[in-house]
């Protein structure tokens, strides 16, 4: 980066391009992880959203419905704690629990760690539930095909002004427990015209965990991504 | 969000680029970071403040960011525009565009040494 002269530095020093490594170094394992699971016609899916949004609860209908159909395995971020891989097992779906030790969400090189740990043989779906954050985890690039986040009702519709990152990466938005919307000031259009604004043509519909609105076309965009990478890598070989 | 590890992070790559001896003379580091980035300048400077604490080797060293803002390009005009209010339109045509040219930047443009 910075031209390296045999004299030494004085006064002002020109560094060109000079991107900090910490992203620079994730995006190179990204790279590595989008390659490996290419080739293996794996589904790579990262779930993001704020604490509490309803990740855990999604996947664990998303389990139940396509566990016969699909071999889905789940890595889950969290700081501290086992429970979330516990409730996905709890469900027969084949989780492991990434804990962060406080960082607030997850990189490359965790991902690259967690997959050394499982056996990707067969598998069709990998699915990263993120650290529940809207922040940080926008940042880094995990490898995945598709960026999922959830939009609570409970959460406010102004989010995704104030998150515009997280949404601009986002491919699909959920409005997730939207049995609560009745009860709610949450305004389904104007949190889609937020998002829309941000990210133009992105996909945004409602789905609640409890009542099963939604759960059905998630789950057909889901299996229509999952048939389609594995037939991407069987013409590519 | 992660401030602290940016700081260690331009730090070490000053360090990779630069001997001890000259790292003496460092005197401001000028950041470019994007508003896109999710890097808040203020936490920023907070976190390099504490690490200047726990390092004693930059305690002459100024912190100087210029925050950068999102510029999206469109196809159709050919033309770049600012975005603002995150609405992520051409200011030409208002055609939509998500070509980002700027605002995720975390560059380390300049360093100053003593003469
Ligand atoms: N009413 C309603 N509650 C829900 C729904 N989905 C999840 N919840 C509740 O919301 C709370 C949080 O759900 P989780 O699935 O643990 O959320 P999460 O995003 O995985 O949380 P973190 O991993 O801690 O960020 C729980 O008490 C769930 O029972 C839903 O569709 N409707
Ligand atoms: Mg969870
Ligand atoms: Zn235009």
């Amino acid at each position: 980066m910075v031209d390296k002269s045999t004299k030494a530095a004085r006064g002002t020093v020109l560094c060109d391009n000079a991107n900090m490594n910490l992203l620079k170094a994730n995006d190179f394992v990204a790279e590595s992880i989008r390659k490996k699971m290419a080739e293996m016609g794996i589904l790579l899916l990262n779930i993001t959203s704020s604490a509490g949004s309803g990740k855990t609860t999604l996947l664990q209908e998303t389990g139940k419905r396509l566990k016969e159909e699909f071999k889905i395995k789940i890595l889950v971020g969290d700081l501290e704690t086992e429970r979330d891989a516990e409730r996905l097992r709890e469900v027969g779906v084949e989780a492991l629990q990434i804990v962060t030790g406080g960082i607030c969400h997850l990189e490359g090189q965790m991902i690259v760690q967690a997959m050394d740990a499982i056996d990707l043989d067969g598998v069709d779906i990998l699915i990263i539930e993120n650290v529940g954050n809207l922040v940080c985890p926008a940042s880094f690039d995990l490898g995945e095909d598709y960026r999922v986040t959830l939009l609570a009702s409970t959460e406010g519709d102004d989010k995704p002004k104030k998150y515009p990152r997280m949404f601009f990466t986002s491919d699909l938005v959920l409005i997730s427990k939207s049995d609560l919307l009745p009860h709610l000031p949450f305004s389904v259009e104007a949190a889609i015209q937020d998002v829309r604004d941000v990210n133009p043509e992105i996909e945004v519909f409602p789905v609640s965990s409890l009542t099963g609105e939604g759960i059905d076309k998630w789950c057909n965009w889901l299996r229509e991504k999952a048939i389609a990478k594995r037939k991407s890598t069987t013409a590519s070989v | 969000m992660h401030e602290v590890s940016l700081v260690r992070s331009i730090l070490n790559t000053l360090e990779e680029q630069f001997s001890p001896e000259e790292l003496q003379q460092l005197k401001q580091i000028d950041l470019q970071i994007g508003i896109f980035a999710n890097v808040e300048p203020l936490l920023m400077q907070n976190a390099f403040e504490a690490v200047k604490e726990t390092d004693g080797r930059y305690r002459q060293v100024v912190l100087h960011i210029e925050s950068l803002p999102i510029k999206i390009y469109c196809e159709d005009c050919g033309v770049s525009s600012l975005v603002e209010n995150y609405v992520f339109v051409c200011s030409r045509c208002k055609k939509p565009s998500n070509q980002l040219i700027q605002g995720t930047e975390l560059l380390i443009k300049r360093v100053h040494f003593d003469d």
